[in-house]
């Protein structure tokens, strides 16, 4: 679907944060439809089938995450979840359920602004073959981590949950998304075992441990690759 | 165990059919003029009746005595215990062997049939108690076992403060009670049995329990599995109240966990609404400084409003115990640079020197937790330190911990403790650690200015963690 400015559907049970919202929206360059529940959600994406969906968690008669549900069962089309702080059991929920990002209320209107940039930008484009962040160059085909001039030696399961993070760059990436890629889904591998495959990835890329630049932790979800590619 | 002797009559009726049906045969078979081939098979039937009826002792005896009435009545020449022809020898051996044979094989047959009888009765009794034990209450299923037991009157003694229940007017000597159940073995006291009960055996944890039985007449073949079916009501009975009332607390935690759902939206959808205005005139009121300085205030608050909605509600959710701390190995600098990043307005322009020792281990802490007491302390320690002075953030390993300190050059901690002045952020900052398996301490930093000291635990090794 080509439209001028992608639309963006705004699903949340308050007034005032609806209006905000597609005003600040619309300041920035989108289109945007608003609905107060997930019943009028959903019919507002069968009938305009948006570019992307913000949506909140708890709301009256269809909660957010029936409203993932809805659209999963149709496309790919992004879903960004406003969800609550403390409520770590719901974001980790929303993104098994197909959700692809979270902003955790109350947010910043810059942080939304990013997520939802790095959610367009993902269904226009694929992933390529050579990531690039500053400082750091993911060679997929031939299966090297330079940073400078210097290659950075990885075992094959640090590669790759280094090419899974950096590929979803700005997204998060749950535990059981890195255990489905990496592993295959192999029965015995838990959280625990993705955590010391991160851990000595994060000792043997992150140049300064003081502030770390690339892998970030995202408490109960997973991890979420911070650094932002460069052309 | 037979609990019914035979009166002195009915062994008189036993022995005197003897002789009764003996004759009566013998002289019905003489009127009809019947030859010895006749007679023989009408006397070999009144022994297995015998038999039948009295059993194997009776059985015997009929048979020696019906193989003389053959050879005195019937077996030429009749009148006298003479035998002549050899063939009637073997004749009357064969019908000896016969009927003794055949008296023997009745009478374990009718033995046996008696027998599963028994058990059957046994049995039934057993499938009505079980029955009625597991649908019925504790004081019904005692008076029922009682019942199955043979007798009116007795009482159950459980452990420790259960109450006693007591059927008819039973005599109770408590030192049989307390003997019983010390031991394994049925204790007699006149006619009073007092029984053991084992209860909640096998899945460890086992109590002692006595069934007090008056006067129990049944056999111990009913006795022993009546008491083990009691034994496993009482658990019954046990295990319904544990499952009540765990069914409560999870309600209570349900309950728990949607309230504080619900007061954090509403906290939060306000605050929300908040930010995105405030962001919104940011943007409108560019260029203008006057208003934009008080704006920034604006937003401060705002934040730090958010913060101990945030804090207040983390420590309401662990004390409620509808979350638990999930501790997991997170490096010193990711946690550095959430706080940072979490208080970027309050941190705006101040330079935070970061310094983390070299191999310093990850901490062993549950992210979210650890993040809510770290931005606390460099929120107190921004707000000490005066503008343009740097603050420093420092990890380090000591002993087994990692010792996170948030350094400032404010006026360092006020004169007679740290606990009066302590604010509303530090006092969660405190719980909140201790939650996740830290603590917190405030120093006087040497130079001037605190010290704010947060120990958490070092994470295993990662190959402890793969170990399990």
């Amino acid at each position: 679907m080509t439209r001028p400015k992608p639309l963006i559907l705004v699903i949340d049970d308050d007034a005032d944060i609806r209006r905000s919202l597609s005003r600040e929206l619309a300041l920035a360059g989108y289109d945007t439809l608003t609905a107060a529940d997930g019943v009028e959600g959903r019919e507002l994406f069968e009938h305009h089938r948006p570019d992307l969906v913000v949506t909140d968690v708890a709301m009256p008669r269809a909660d957010g995450f029936a409203v993932i549900s809805a659209v999963r069962r149709t496309d790919r089309t992004p879903v960004l979840v406003l969800s609550v702080r403390g409520e770590e059991e719901d974001k980790v929920r929303a993104l098994d359920l197909g959700a692809d990002d979270y902003v955790t209320k109350p947010f910043s209107l810059r942080e939304l602004l990013a997520r939802v940039r790095t959610q367009l930008r993902r269904t226009l484009t694929a992933a390529p073959e050579i990531l690039r962040f500053p400082d750091l160059v993911i060679d997929r085909g031939r299966r090297s981590v330079m940073q400078g001039e210097s290659e950075v030696r990885l075992t094959p399961t640090e590669l790759a949950i280094l090419e899974l993070l950096a590929s979803h760059a700005g997204r998060p990436v749950t535990l059981r998304q890195i255990i489905g890629t990496v592993w295959k889904g192999a029965p015995a591998t838990t959280a625990d075992t993705v955590r010391v495959h991160v851990g000595s990835l994060r000792r043997k890329l992150e140049p300064d441990p003081a502030n770390p630049r690339y892998i970030g932790t995202e408490p109960w979800v997973g991890y979420r690759f911070l650094a932002e590619t460069v052309e | 165990m037979d609990r019914h002797p035979a009166r002195w009559w009915q062994l008189l009726a036993k022995w005197a059919a003897v002789p009764l049906a003996l004759g009566g045969v013998t002289l019905a078979s003489r009127a009809a003029g019947a030859n010895e081939i006749t007679a023989g098979l009408l006397l070999l039937v009144a022994v297995l009746g015998l038999a039948t009826w009295g059993g194997w002792t009776v059985g015997a005896v009929a048979s020696v005595a019906a193989t003389l009435c053959l050879n005195f009545f019937f077996l030429h020449p009749t009148g006298t215990f003479t035998i002549e022809a050899p063939s009637n020898w073997v004749a009357l051996g064969c019908f000896l062997a016969a009927s003794t044979l055949v008296s023997r094989l009745v009478a374990r047959a009718r033995q046996q049939a008696a027998e599963a009888l028994a058990r059957q009765r046994e049995l039934e009794v057993l499938y009505e108690l079980s029955f009625d034990l597991f649908t019925s209450p504790l004081g019904k299923a005692t008076a029922r076992t009682l019942r199955a037991l043979g007798t009116e009157s007795g009482a159950l003694f459980l452990a420790g403060s259960e109450p006693v229940i007591l059927v008819g007017a039973p005599e109770v000597d408590g030192t049989f009670v307390d003997a019983a159940r010390n031991g394994s073995r049925i204790l007699e006291d006149g006619d009073t049995s007092y029984i053991p009960l084992r209860i909640g055996g096998g899945i460890g944890d086992e109590t002692g329990g006595v069934l007090l039985a008056a006067e129990p007449t049944a056999p111990s073949a009913v006795l022993e599995p009546a008491v083990r079916l009691l034994a496993l009501a009482v658990e019954r009975e046990r295990l319904l109240r544990e499952a009540a009332h765990l069914e409560g607390v999870r309600e209570s935690d349900a309950l728990k966990t949607a309230l504080l759902r619900a007061v954090s939206h509403d906290l939060r959808t306000p605050l929300t609404s908040m930010r995105l205005e405030i962001e919104s005139l940011e943007r409108r009121l560019a260029g203008r400084s006057e208003e934009l300085a008080s704006l920034r205030g604006l937003s401060r608050q705002q934040e730090r409003l958010t913060r101990r909605i945030d804090n207040l509600l983390a420590l309401a959710r662990l004390e409620a115990g509808v979350a638990r701390p999930h501790p997991e190995p997170t490096p010193a600098g990711s946690l550095f640079r959430a706080a940072r990043e979490s208080l970027a307005l309050v941190l705006e322009g101040r330079d935070v020197q970061v310094r983390i020792q070299p191999g310093c281990p990850d901490l062993w802490a549950d992210p979210s937790v650890s993040l809510e007491v770290l931005v606390n302390l460099l929120e107190n320690a921004a707000r000490a330190a005066p503008p343009g002075q740097p603050l420093e953030l420092a990890a380090e390993s000591v002993a087994g911990h990692v010792r996170i300190e948030v350094r400032d050059r404010g006026p360092g901690l006020p004169a007679g403790g740290e606990g009066l002045s302590e604010g509303l952020g530090l006092r969660i900052a405190r719980s909140l650690a201790e939650a996740d398996g830290g603590s917190i301490e405030l120093l006087d930093r040497p130079g001037g200015g605190t010290i704010a000291r947060l120990d958490l635990p070092a994470a295993p090794e990662l190959e402890e963690i793969l170990a399990g």
